[in-house]
């Protein structure tokens, strides 16, 4: 069975693992503990109590409070509310729509054609922290990219309830 | 080994590897010493006489002593592999055509995953560039355009060749690589920057070599050459000068033979010789050198040459007494326009990993492994995955307290615990039986390998002699041979250092290609016959000159060296190509381009079927090949007197238990330096020598010849 030790899963979480050792991880089979540490590294670095129960990105998590309720929380401890609802709506929104704001990213002629496709980031309203970036053509909704389905999620692949 | 004494040492085989410098000598009679010494990577001489002294201390021999009587010397190092992984080569500029700028860059992307297993190759976030030889910002592109035909499309942009030398000598660069499209059909442009190269150095004052492609390696195909032009001016120069150190050690201690190193296509090649990039690889082929060698020897014209050693399973197979050559292999994760003998690689050895599959609860094996570190049996070595050693150890096959003479002691216990663990327990087996499926597994998997290599060249087992060397061969022979109906299993006595044997067993040859391309339509006449006749003489003769010119650094002069003019050829509109000797030895009436076709079609039809030759279409000459060589002194084969078939009584050294399909059965141990030719051994037995171990099953047996080399046959 593939075992890792939390140190290396921590390396991994900062992306300090050598590459020869990163392509062994990729290509040996999965360790079955795998999530359970990945967490629990994850729950080290937040400055907060409330339990990760599934990341959504290096910034931002499914969380179950002490009372009990399941919300969308980042790093910074901003709440998006319950985790069914759509965090982006409540997030800072900038829109990169144009030739002068694309540019800050991408040399001229690289980026996409303003008024066909925008760039949108989702900004952490208490530090500024970039959540997500979507590459949406203009007018299209914002969507909630990704709802997870918990309990099948943790009946079903670990094994445990929620 | 033996007490060579009184014998005059001969030949002088030195692999010096990563961490241990190697040095085999033979004596006249056949007898060889082997000796170890650590590698010394700044001046590798010195590891190398280290190791020479470890050896003849053996025969009681001084250095000056020994390498006086020597005639022979062959080198062959992992040194420029390791420079060119670590990337501590030369600082390179290079010149390519404009719009090419990022070859090294994109790799064709195919480098970003060659060595990997197939599941790692569709498993695409594992693919990754490798680090540039060749930084981006010394790569500059010149415009210029030579077309398919050789026809100047686009002249050369000379000022845009000027100033790309001067920003590259205001880089430092310590030499110059030129590589444009299609300089193999015509290499005027190449030239061109060379000179103009040459003109603005001059005119700076400074001096830098500058490496043509067309000139090293005119093949088609530009980024293996760009590669392989690459790799000569990146990492092959620094090593030239650790040869030239060793070859000044060699003379200082009295050696008259001059230095050769072996090379990738199979023969060995002088420290000058101005290719060098192809002594790259030597260390694996040296193996299917020595088995030709062997097989000229003992009068046999097929080998199945099969080597396992700690981390891959290797196959070569010898027809009609010649290797096959592999056009662009890659090395190191490099497509090179380099010949290298074929052989094929499965990583599958005694150090693979043994894992059960947490998904489908299948046993897998490899394509990782423990390598030098053995497996959990070898509790220095670290390694907690259960290994094919261990399996071996579990089942009474490995001497735990004889690997490698005894050098490293196996912990059995760890390894039945490993395996129970590890193996059993998953997949509710007992551990000997688990231990027992994975190593018939793994046979079966060798089996199944070396069975598809040989049908896929159109022969059956029954046409091919089985030859089983490396440090794992002799374990695990009489598994993957089972069933297979050889003409004959041979298992040399020295099996675990034949790949050393092999470099001393090289011809000193040079062997140069150019892609030629050309059209043989259906239906043409004589006149047109012997037009593209005159069109093949002239490459192999531009190639014999090359081969000549090579010769001549050693002072052998033309008429010694024997000539061998070879072809690679593919019907027309077809996609692989075949390479064969050539029947003739020049083209000189308009018959011998039929012969030369007669000879393609006789083996696509052994290799492919008769059914798909399409003949019709005509057929295309890719490559003029030509390889030169000259009589050296070779090895001579071990010879013993004949004695009966029963072995010694104090041959046999002990009873183990060995587990042999399902049940215990106690069995003789025999030390394989105790017995004589003429020996036969029935299995069950074990056969042990220091380095190596091998295995006799029930319903085998062994008989050891007068060479030193056992034959395994059904009992």
């Amino acid at each position: 069975m593939t075992h890792y030790d939390k140190s290396t899963i921590a390396d991994l979480v900062d992306g300090r693992l050598e590459w020869p050792q990163l392509k062994a991880m990729m290509s040996n089979f999965k360790d079955p503990d795998r999530f359970d540490t990945y967490i629990a590294v994850l729950q080290e670095r937040v400055p907060w109590d409330d339990q990760i129960l599934l990341p959504l990105g290096p910034h931002l998590f499914v969380v179950r409070k002490a009372d009990g309720s399941i919300v969308t929380k980042s790093r910074s401890g901003y709440e998006f509310g319950d985790y069914r609802q759509n965090w982006k709506l409540k997030a800072r929104i900038r829109v990169r729509d144009t030739e002068a704001s694309l540019q800050e990213l991408y040399p001229a002629m690289m980026h996409c054609t303003p008024g066909w496709m925008e760039l949108r980031e989702y900004i952490d309203p208490l530090d500024g922290t970039l959540l997500e970036v979507e590459a949406v053509p203009p007018g299209y909704p914002i969507i909630h990219s990704f709802q997870p389905d918990l309990e099948t999620f943790y009946r079903e692949w670990l094994g445990r309830e929620l | 080994m033996s007490n060579g004494t009184g014998s005059r040492p001969r030949i002088l085989a030195i692999d010096a590897g990563g961490t241990m410098t190697d040095t085999f000598i033979i004596n006249e009679r056949g007898e060889f010493v082997v000796g170890k010494a650590q590698t010394t990577p700044h001046d590798e001489s010195i590891g190398f006489l280290n190791s020479a002294r470890d050896a003849l201390h053996y025969w009681g021999m001084s250095v000056e002593d020994a390498f006086s009587a020597m005639v022979s010397g062959i080198y062959s190092g992992t040194a420029m592999l390791n420079r060119l992984l670590e990337r501590k080569g030369r600082k390179v500029g290079v010149i390519v055509t404009a719009g090419m700028e990022d070859y090294l860059r994109m790799e064709r992307a195919i480098q970003t995953y060659l060595g990997y297993s197939y599941s790692d190759r569709l498993h695409i976030v594992t693919h990754r560039h490798n680090p540039p030889l060749v930084p981006r910002k010394r790569i500059f592109g010149v415009r210029e355009r030579i077309d398919v035909f050789g026809k100047v499309a686009i002249p050369l942009y000379e000022h845009e060749v000027r100033a790309a030398v001067e920003q590259l000598l205001r880089m430092d660069v310590d030499s110059i690589v030129v590589n444009l499209i299609y300089s193999f059909k015509n290499p005027v442009h190449e030239q061109r920057v060379r000179e103009i190269a040459e003109e603005v150095m001059a005119a700076e004052g400074r001096s830098a070599p500058v490496y043509l492609s067309s000139e090293l390696y005119p093949l088609r195909a530009d980024f293996p050459r760009l590669n392989a032009t690459l790799l000569e001016a990146y990492a092959a120069e620094p090593s030239r000068e650790q040869l030239q150190k060793v070859r000044s050690v060699t003379r200082a201690h009295g050696a008259k033979f001059d230095l050769r190193v072996m090379a990738s296509h199979g023969g060995t090649i002088s420290i000058d010789a101005r290719e060098l990039a192809r002594t790259l690889i030597s260390g694996p082929i040296g193996g299917v050198i020595g088995a030709k060698y062997l097989a000229e020897r003992i009068g046999v014209q097929n080998v199945a040459c099969t080597d396992i050693g700690g981390t891959s399973f290797d196959i070569a197979l010898i027809t009609d007494g010649e290797f096959q050559i592999k056009n662009v292999p890659d090395v190191a994760r490099f497509l090179l326009n380099i010949p290298l003998v074929q052989i094929d690689s499965v990583g599958a050895g005694t150090g693979s990993f043994v894992r059960v599959n947490p998904g489908n609860r299948r046993i897998e094996i490899g394509p990782d492994s423990a390598g030098a570190r053995v497996g959990v049996c070898y509790p220095e070595g670290g390694v907690d995955t259960v290994t094919i050693s261990d399996c071996n150890v579990v089942l009474g096959y490995l001497n735990p307290d004889n690997f490698l003479g005894g050098e490293i002691r196996l912990d059995r216990q760890r390894a039945i615990a490993a395996v129970q663990q590890q193996i059993a327990e998953p997949l509710g087996l007992d551990v000997y039986a688990a231990a027992a499926g994975v190593v018939e597994l793994f046979e079966d998997n060798l089996k199944n390998d070396l069975l598809g290599r040989i049908i896929g060249k159109g022969y059956g087992p029954e046409n091919y002699t089985l030859l089983s060397y490396g440090g794992g061969g002799p374990l695990h022979v009489s598994g993957y041979s089972a069933g297979l109906n050889f003409e004959d299993v041979l298992i040399p006595t020295w099996a675990p250092g034949f790949s050393a044997f092999g470099c001393a067993c090289g011809d000193f040859e040079y062997r140069y290609d150019r892609s030629i391309d050309l059209p043989i339509f259906p239906g043409i006449d004589d006149a047109t016959r012997m037009h593209l006749g005159a069109v093949i003489n002239a490459a192999w003769d531009a190639l014999a000159d090359q081969v000549a010119a090579e010769f001549a650094k050693s002072g052998i002069p033309r008429e010694q060296i024997h000539f061998k003019p070879a072809i690679r050829m593919q019907y027309y509109g077809q996609l692989n190509d075949l390479e064969f000797r050539s029947p003739v030895q020049r083209i000189e009436d308009p018959g011998d381009i039929l012969q030369l076709l007669h000879a393609f079609d006789t083996l696509y039809a052994k290799i492919y079927y008769n059914a798909a030759r399409t003949p019709d279409f005509g057929y295309l000459a890719t490559r003029a090949i030509m390889t030169g060589s000259v009589d050296v002194e070779k090895p001579a084969l071990p010879h013993r007197a004949e004695a009966g078939p029963v072995p010694d009584p104090e041959a046999q050294v002990g009873t183990r238990e060995v587990y042999w399909k399902g049940a215990w059965i106690a069995t003789p141990i025999f030390a394989m330096d105790r017995l004589h030719a003429g020996n036969q051994i029935v299995g069950p037995a074990i056969i042990e020598a220091p380095a190596c171990t091998l295995v006799v099953p029930p319903g085998r047996k062994v008989r050891l010849d007068q060479n030193d080399i056992f034959h395994m046959r059904p009992a």
